[in-house]
């Protein structure tokens, strides 16, 4: 998941703990497989190769598609997980140019769910698109990684990969788990800490991902719609849900308000927290 | 993009989510904020805290430019050496009390070595203010036993007409699980005070360039003080500290270069003093001893991410000042490394029981009698903000004040001097930048 993953557990059996690590180590390490658009070995890489003919998902898959097709519907095309070829217009790691309107042009003729036909469990990607469930994916396997854990865990258990987090079993002795925001200006260090009694957090940040273009900041999470990121939205968008992808839904829909992410979060009645 | 009504997205993700994962779980998230708790990097032994502050009064009178530098060195088991140096170089006029008149008034330097005039309506300043002061001052600070501490300490000062030696001691114990912390201090100096052309004799005439007969040598005092308080944590957000001081003075109290006018009961006109050309002027005159007492509070309260301190203070002696301050920080911490902390204070004070503006001639002379402004009723605002950065190579800080003050005259205004402000109102600013660095 190209993210430090980490399970901490409360206790002081050592065997207990060793045998919830691996139960989520297994875990993230199978839906990493599964879903991973850099392994060949991957559902994702099934679709792609496939070019253009209709394909039967298996019910996982299927309900993963389900679920970015939900997103797709609410965000009303903004969030779409074949919006994943623009990246060859943006390059959040390296100094970059305002990419041509042609380019962009181009890229988004290969982006839009409305383009792939969808019938459960058969899926028809034109040639030449593309699927990325990176958007769900992190958040999708802490929830997983909790349901295998089971509700019968009697230790107090948080699995964070790379910054989404839920909690599993009781609370710990302390009440709530202190879970510190990373800092947008010093990283590894924490601007704020929030007391996670149960529930999960999904933050959605651009300090290590972003660009800056005519002066004005433009965060990694792109509208599919336009083929880019809005501006001006929070550097960093953490969200409190009972699940992970909940959470991970409100960061991203949120980003993808620019300016109006903390209005929107307002309406939406969710717990947040935003850095600017 | 339009987003839906809140309860329609809210569920629609709920549902969309409880499909993907097969259920929902049966408790609801609970999060809430906490506070960043003060990293404590690893701290080396060194602190060192300086700063650099600039005072300047309105219409070119005091200014101070200052050099302070706290330099601490802790050592194993609670153990620390303090050592604070000050260096300040005052520069500017100073109010000598005289009051304004419509003709030119001439004084003489505290040197009895020249001059100086007030013009018309001017209010009589002595510009040869000028002095470098250095201040030293050492603590040491060791626990005994588990649940108190002591710290004693000595300091030093020298100006070119003051000299000051003195030593301290404080005391403190924890008690009722740490939540109460009870202190005691006490300290002594003993200050030298040679003033320039020797200390006046209370109430004696300003003589002529080269007369000093109402001048003799130097003169010195000692000062007591005491205090006893008690800091109570209240809850997890906020604490209290009440302390009482008694402080206890005797010996020269006077200040050597301020004076009284004695005007005509009638002209308002400063009468002829004993030397041509000058006109009545009397040396400041104060009891030598003066007892204060001082009560002073103050609530610290943390919220989520801010917090903020009121404090009060009261004070009386036996002078007849009493005085309150009333003060207001709030420290708004704009993130983990930065914050904003405005703040005002207001002080009031009544005069002195010995407080005139001026003598008037053919009236008996009191037995003490000042009109030094500081011992004048007045009313001071200081409002301010300061602005602090952690950063990796230490904290910085600015700070930023504006202080207003306005003193009332307690006397009438006789003949001319009802066309002047005998205590002019006076506004300074202050500049401060701060930083600090442990190692």
């Amino acid at each position: 998941m190209a993210n430090p993953c980490e399970v901490l557990c409360e206790t002081t059996d050592e065997k207990a703990a060793f045998a919830i690590s691996e139960a989520a180590a297994a875990e993230a390490f199978r839906i990493e497989r599964k879903f991973s658009r850099y392994r060949d070995d991957s559902v994702v890489h099934t679709i792609h190769a496939n070019h253009g003919a209709t394909i039967v998902l298996d019910e996982e898959t299927s309900q993963l598609v389900d679920y970015a097709a939900t997103l797709w519907q609410l965000s009303e095309g903004a969030f779409d997980i074949t919006s994943g070829v623009l990246r060859y217009a943006w390059r959040f790691s390296e100094p970059q140019n305002k990419p041509t309107a042609e380019v962009i042009r181009e890229l988004l003729q290969r982006v839009g769910w409305h383009r792939v036909l969808w019938a459960r469990p058969k899926l028809t990607l034109p040639d030449g698109m593309e699927i990325d469930f990176g958007g769900i994916g992190k958040e999708y396997a802490v929830d997983r990684t909790i349901t295998i854990l089971g509700d019968s865990l009697d230790v107090p258990t948080l699995v964070n990969f790379g910054g989404d987090l839920r909690t599993a079993g009781p609370r710990p002795a302390a009440g709530a788990w202190q879970v510190g925001i990373e800092s947008i200006e010093a990283a590894g260090e924490a601007d704020k800490l929030i007391k996670l009694a149960t529930g999960a957090l999904a933050t959605s940040g651009d300090t290590h991902r972003y660009v800056e273009i005519d002066g004005r900041r433009y965060g990694h999470i792109l509208d599919a719609r336009t083929g880019w990121p809005a501006s001006d939205a929070p550097r960093s968008v953490t969200v409190a849900a009972d699940t992970c992808s909940q959470a991970g839904t409100f960061t991203t829909l949120a980003m993808l308000q620019g300016q109006d992410a903390e209005t929107f979060l307002e309406r939406e009645g969710v717990r947040y927290w935003c850095l600017r | 993009m339009q987003l839906k009504k809140k309860s329609v997205l809210g569920n629609a993700i709920a549902s969309a989510a409880c499909s993907l994962l097969g259920a929902l779980p049966s408790t609801h998230v609970v999060a809430a904020d906490a506070t960043v708790p003060a990293t404590a990097p690893a701290k080396g032994p060194w602190t060192v805290d300086t700063a650099l502050l600039y005072y300047g009064e309105s219409d070119g009178r005091v200014k101070d430019k200052s050099l302070r530098m706290a330099i601490q060195r802790a050592f194993d088991e609670d153990r620390a050496l303090s050592i604070d140096i000050a260096v300040d170089s005052l520069t500017g006029a100073s109010p000598t009390g005289a009051v304004p008149s419509d003709v030119p008034q001439t004084f003489t330097r505290p040197s009895a070595g020249g001059t100086y005039q007030a013009a018309p309506g001017q209010l009589p300043l002595d510009d040869t203010f000028k002095d470098t002061r250095f201040a030293i001052a050492a603590d040491w600070l060791q626990p005994i036993g588990e649940y108190s501490r002591v710290d004693v300490g000595a300091s030093a000062s020298t100006e070119y007409d003051y000299q000051h030696l003195g030593a301290n001691a404080r005391l403190e114990f924890d008690f009722n699980q740490r939540n109460t912390t009870l202190f005691v201090g006490a300290a002594y100096g003993q200050e030298t005070i040679d003033p320039v052309g020797g200390a006046p004799i209370p109430l004696a005439p300003m003589q002529g360039v080269g007369n000093s007969s109402s001048k003799l040598g130097s003169d010195s005092k000692n000062v007591i003080d005491g205090l006893v308080g008690i800091s109570q944590i209240l809850s997890r957000r906020s604490a209290l500290t009440l302390t009482y001081s008694y402080s206890q003075q005797s010996g020269y109290l006077n200040d050597p270069y301020k004076i009284l006018t004695v005007v005509d009961p009638v002209t308002g006109r400063p009468v002829a003093g004993p030397s041509p050309g000058l006109g009545l002027y009397l040396y400041d005159s104060r009891p030598d001893s003066r007892a204060r007492h001082g009560l002073f509070g103050e609530w610290r309260h943390a919220f989520d991410r801010d917090s903020m301190a009121v404090s009060f203070r009261l004070m009386s002696d036996d002078w007849g000042v009493k005085s309150s301050t009333a003060e207001a920080r709030y420290r708004w911490n704009l993130g983990a490394r930065s914050y904003l902390e405005p703040q005002i204070r207001f002080y009031h004070q009544g005069a002195a029981d010995f407080y005139h503006s001026y003598l008037v001639s053919g009236q008996p002379l009191p037995q003490f009698a000042s009109a030094d402004y500081r011992l004048a009723q007045m009313n001071a605002v200081t409002t301010g903000v300061k602005y602090g950065r952690r950063t990796g190579v230490g904290d910085f800080s600015v700070r930023l004040e504006y202080y207003k003050q306005t003193t009332q005259s307690a006397d009438p205004k006789i003949g001319v001097l009802a066309n002047y402000d005998l205590v002019p109102s006076m506004s300074a600013v202050i500049v401060q930048f701060g930083y600090k660095i442990n190692f």
